[in-house]
């Protein structure tokens, strides 16, 4: 039945960003809004989502937004991205759509049926109104809730923003009733239509009812007065007089389906135990009674009736309900649809066969990545510790294992092994399962042959398995190669795990795969930085990051790993700042508190920056933790070279290469960084033969990139320098120099020490062309004196007052002005003023401020 | 914390069912439950349950004992 009045607030409520309909169950809502399309007043064909409980997680509502938008055509573009996780989704996702929106020639409107459903979650909320902020004209809004949401509505209707359509506006006024009778062929006295307006107030679904029951009654117009004269809740009696008027079947399979969300005829077969829910289902339709469709043959109870009907369920089959669900979780798992079958089974308590059916399906992945994980994990909370069999332990391994609980993960792992043969042989899918996990368990205590060893078992395994099983689950192979990559990264086997984590990245991307995708790449960043390769690596971060923004994955759920090789590139540059904000987006990871690549890498590059910064106790300090065994993995011989080189340059720095050799003697295997930075120890102390003898023991493969090379070519022009023989050094300087040109490597020239500058100095042709370097090198600055162990070191820190001081210094400031500004006498100002002179070398202010920009402490 | 809540209409014996944790009373023209009602989480998903059954609930109010 068309009603003009609301219709046309519809059409007027395009001219603002938000309409809300408002309303209690059953007050026509939908169907109001249904109606205005139809009639198409709507300005363009709408995107309609009608939402589901399930999506109260971000990612999952905003993916069936974006899904309900590209169904139209009307983009978003693939650019846009998609969240690859059900929670929090990440702006700049949001803002890319806003943005896309905003271009469009004419406003989306996009209609979020049953929004109540979502409307607990301030996220979502939050997330609505950033998008609605950032759209400009490019989006209507239109909202049909039973509740209202949690935008900032009081502001939006200050400045008439919003169009409210409200229960009072739904509800049937005296000439509609008389009309809606009117079409179902009734005819009453105005008294009547009045009577029973008043008595229903309107309320669209009861009035349909009323309708429904008058018609089957025997006599309309008695029921009809009886009903005006009643005082029974409305929903209730009228309900059950219609359903009074139903066959014993119709009311059977309406009352069990009632624990239903969607009914397909097949399940509720299952659950009646008969085989005529086709034609009554079918029925039921055309009656336009309680019933509608929603496509590919499931059915939808109007949400008001489902709730009474179950509590008839309860009333009428008391003990019924445990063993419906049970039925509706076995039909639903049978149909590979565990998302849906997971609350049933809560309900039923039928958990063996629930996780049973969930390995065999392959569905295992599911719980550790993609947009059901959260939802499925959750529902497997309520599985007892009691249920038995291998496949429940395999779930509740996964479940540990993702929230980093190894021992507790692996204690179940171990028992599902122990089980695998509880039911018979096991299949081929619960082998399958088993080895992925043991893949991923391998990962996290960094055990590479473990790792290795799983993974074969996980190929045998999967041959057993028919091929399109398998391509339904292509986020199985991505996990097993993200897992089995990073093992054999940690485990320093570089070449096989870039071959692991290439092949991952080439597998078909989904929302299932984007963060495997995340992951491998960023590896892959940090294997090329590892390698030496710091613009490779740079590249393959930067891929990581755009993947994951993509995914609209928010910084603190991806891997951390792409920004730590970012940090790192940055500092091989010296670009100080960059390396500072990179690294802090690391620490900001939630997997730095567990990926012990994070934990290393992070350590790692805090004590570089450190020393970069001229503070090589700092960074010394930093190191201490790294040195303590992990408490899960395997250590990684890489990090220990790494850390070992690290600690060495710092001492080196600090004027002790002895300690410095000492160190690096420890791991003589190390790689070519720890050579050379074993052989400038040996320089420093002046054995030259040593450091030359080291040097000639490298190997200098093809792999090796341009920040291995830099350092190698200057360790020689070094030795070569220590020797006098300064043609040599000359020639080796310019090679290290061009190699270091394309990715501008300015740390290895700044870490180098006075030699360099001492030969630039002489040799001021050598940096021509060279503009990248930093001024200190370039051989038209004088270096201080005072910094001869090391350019960008301080022999002694500032402290933090006189770091205040030398800023105001910096800004012409006079000693009195500076003594007022931080409340000290003038003297102190100038004891500050002297022991800053000292540190920085300095003569005079000028001077100081001058040594300072240069030392960077500006 | 005893709770009395008024809803609009006579609830049928099956409807109250869906209440069990109250008693409820129906007088001419509503129906009056009550019950305790542990804390604040209960009370609003009592409400969402009325309010999903089509009910009106139009009094509600805490009980001094």
């Amino acid at each position: 039945m068309r009603r003009p009045r609301l219709v046309e607030r519809l059409t007027l409520g395009m001219q603002v960003p938000v309409t809300l309909v408002n309303g209690p169950a059953g007050a026509g809502k939908t169907l109001l809004v249904a109606d205005w399309i139809a009639m198409e007043e709507s300005p363009s064909r709408p995107a309609w989502l009608t939402v589901e409980t399930e999506d109260n997680a971000p990612g999952v509502f905003w993916t069936y937004v974006l899904e309900a938008m590209r169904r139209l055509g009307l983009g978003p573009p693939d650019t846009v991205g998609s969240p690859a996780r059900p929670g929090e989704v990440d702006h700049s996702l949001l803002a890319r759509l806003a943005a896309h929106l905003g271009e469009l020639t004419e406003p989306v409107v996009l209609v979020l049926d049953e929004f109540d459903r979502v409307a607990g979650s301030t996220e979502i909320a939050d997330e609505l109104e950033f998008v609605l902020r950032h759209v400009g004209e490019g989006l209507r809004l239109v909202l049909i809730s039973r509740t209202e949401p949690l935008l900032p509505l009081h502001r939006y209707r200050a400045a008439g923003q919003v169009t409210d359509i409200r229960g009072a506006d739904l509800a049937f006024r005296q000439e509609e009733t008389a009309e809606l009778l009117n079409r179902h062929g009734m005819h009453l006295s105005d008294r009547g239509v009045r009577a029973l307006t008043e008595r229903t107030g309107g309320w669209a679904a009861g009035l349909r009812l009323c309708i429904l029951a008058a018609q089957r009654a025997e006599d309309p117009d008695i029921f009809l007065k009886n009903f005006e004269a009643g005082q029974s809740t409305l929903a209730d009696f009228l309900l059950a007089e219609v359903l009074d008027t139903q066959s014993a079947e119709t009311q059977d399979l309406m009352v069990r389906s009632s624990i239903l969300e969607q009914i397909h005829p097949d399940l509720a077969n299952a659950l009646t135990g008969r085989d005529d829910a086709h034609p009554i289902l079918a029925g039921l339709r055309r009656a336009n009674a309680f019933v509608g469709p929603v496509g590919h043959s499931w059915y939808r109870l109007h949400p008001l009736f489902a709730e009474i009907l179950r509590v008839h369920l309860r009333v009428r089959c008391p003990g019924l309900e445990p063993e419906l669900h049970r039925r509706a979780a076995r039909w639903l798992s049978e149909a590979g649809r565990f998302a849906e079958a997971l609350p049933h089974a809560a309900a039923g308590g039928d958990w063996e066969r629930t996780s049973h059916q969930f390995v065999e399906e392959l569905a295992i992945g599911q719980l550790l990545t993609g947009l059901d994980a959260e939802r499925l994990d959750r529902l497997f909370s309520q599985m007892p510790p009691a249920t038995p069999g291998p496949a429940a332990d395999l779930v509740r391994t996964a479940r540990h294992l993702t929230r980093h609980d190894v021992d507790r993960g692996l204690d179940h792992l171990r028992r599902a092994e122990d089980n695998l043969h509880y039911d018979g042989p096991p299949s081929a899918a619960l082998r399958l399962s088993c080895a992925e996990l043991r893949v991923l368990a391998a990962r996290m205590t960094g055990a590479a042959d473990l790792a290795e060893a799983a993974a074969q078992d996980v190929e045998a395994a999967r041959r057993a398995v028919p091929a399109e099983r398998l391509e339904a689950h292509p986020e199985l192979r991505a996990l097993m190669l993200t897992d089995l990559g990073s093992a054999q990264l940690w485990a320093g086997r570089f070449d096989a795990a870039r071959s692991t984590l290439s092949a991952a990245v080439r597998l078909h991307d989904g929302p299932h795969t984007a963060f495997p995708r995340h992951e491998c790449l960023s590896r892959l960043a940090l294997i090329d930085f590892l390698r030496g390769w710091p613009d490779r690596a740079e590249r393959h971060a930067r891929e990581a990051v755009a993947e994951a923004e993509r995914g609209g994955l928010p910084p603190a759920t991806r891997t951390g790993v792409a920004q730590l090789v970012l940090a790192a590139v940055a500092l091989d540059r010296d670009e100080l700042t960059a390396a500072h904000a990179n690294l802090d987006q690391a620490a900001a990871s939630t997997a730095a508190a567990h990926d012990p690549i994070v934990l290393a890498g992070l350590s790692l590059l805090r004590s570089r920056l450190l020393l970069a910064k001229g503070n090589p106790e700092g960074a010394l300090h930093v190191l201490d933790e790294l040195e303590e065994p992990h408490a899960v993995a395997e250590p990684s011989p890489w990090v220990s070279d790494r850390t070992a080189l690290t600690m060495a340059g710092a001492h080196l720095a600090a004027g002790r290469p002895e300690v410095a050799t000492e160190i690096l003697g420890k791991d003589r295997a190390a790689g070519p960084e720890s050579v050379v930075a074993a052989a400038r120890a040996r320089l420093a102390v002046g054995a030259v033969e040593e450091a030359l003898e080291l040097l000639g023991s490298l190997p200098g493969g093809p792999e090796d990139g341009p920040a291995i090379t830099t350092r190698v070519l200057l360790a020689r022009a070094q030795a070569a320098d220590a020797l006098g023989d300064s043609s040599a050094a000359e020639r080796l300087t310019a090679r290290a120099l061009s190699t270091a040109r394309p990715a501008r490597l300015r740390r290895p020239f700044v870490e180098a020490g006075p030699w360099l500058r001492h030969l630039v100095r002489r040799r001021p042709e050598l940096t021509r062309g060279h503009d990248w370097l930093p001024p200190a090198l370039l051989g038209h600055t004088r270096v201080p004196h005072a910094h001869d162990t090391g350019p960008g070191l301080l022999t002694e820190p500032l402290s933090g007052r006189e770091h205040e001081v030398l800023e105001r210094l910096a800004q012409t400031m006079s000693t009195e002005d500076i003594a007022a500004d931080l409340h000290l006498s003038v003297n102190t100002v100038k004891t500050h003023l002297k022991n800053i002179y000292r540190k920085l070398a300095a003569t005079r202010r000028s001077e100081a401020v001058r040594h300072a920009r240069e030392l960077r402490l500006l | 914390m005893r709770y009395e809540i008024r809803v609009d209409g006579e609830m049928s014996h099956t409807m109250t069912e869906a209440f069990p944790e109250l008693e409820s009373v129906v007088a001419p023209g509503q129906t009056v439950l009550s019950g305790q009602i542990a804390d604040e989480v209960q009370l609003y998903g009592l409400l969402t349950r009325f309010q999903s059954l089509g009910l009106h609930v139009v009094e509600m109010r805490r009980l001094h004992e």
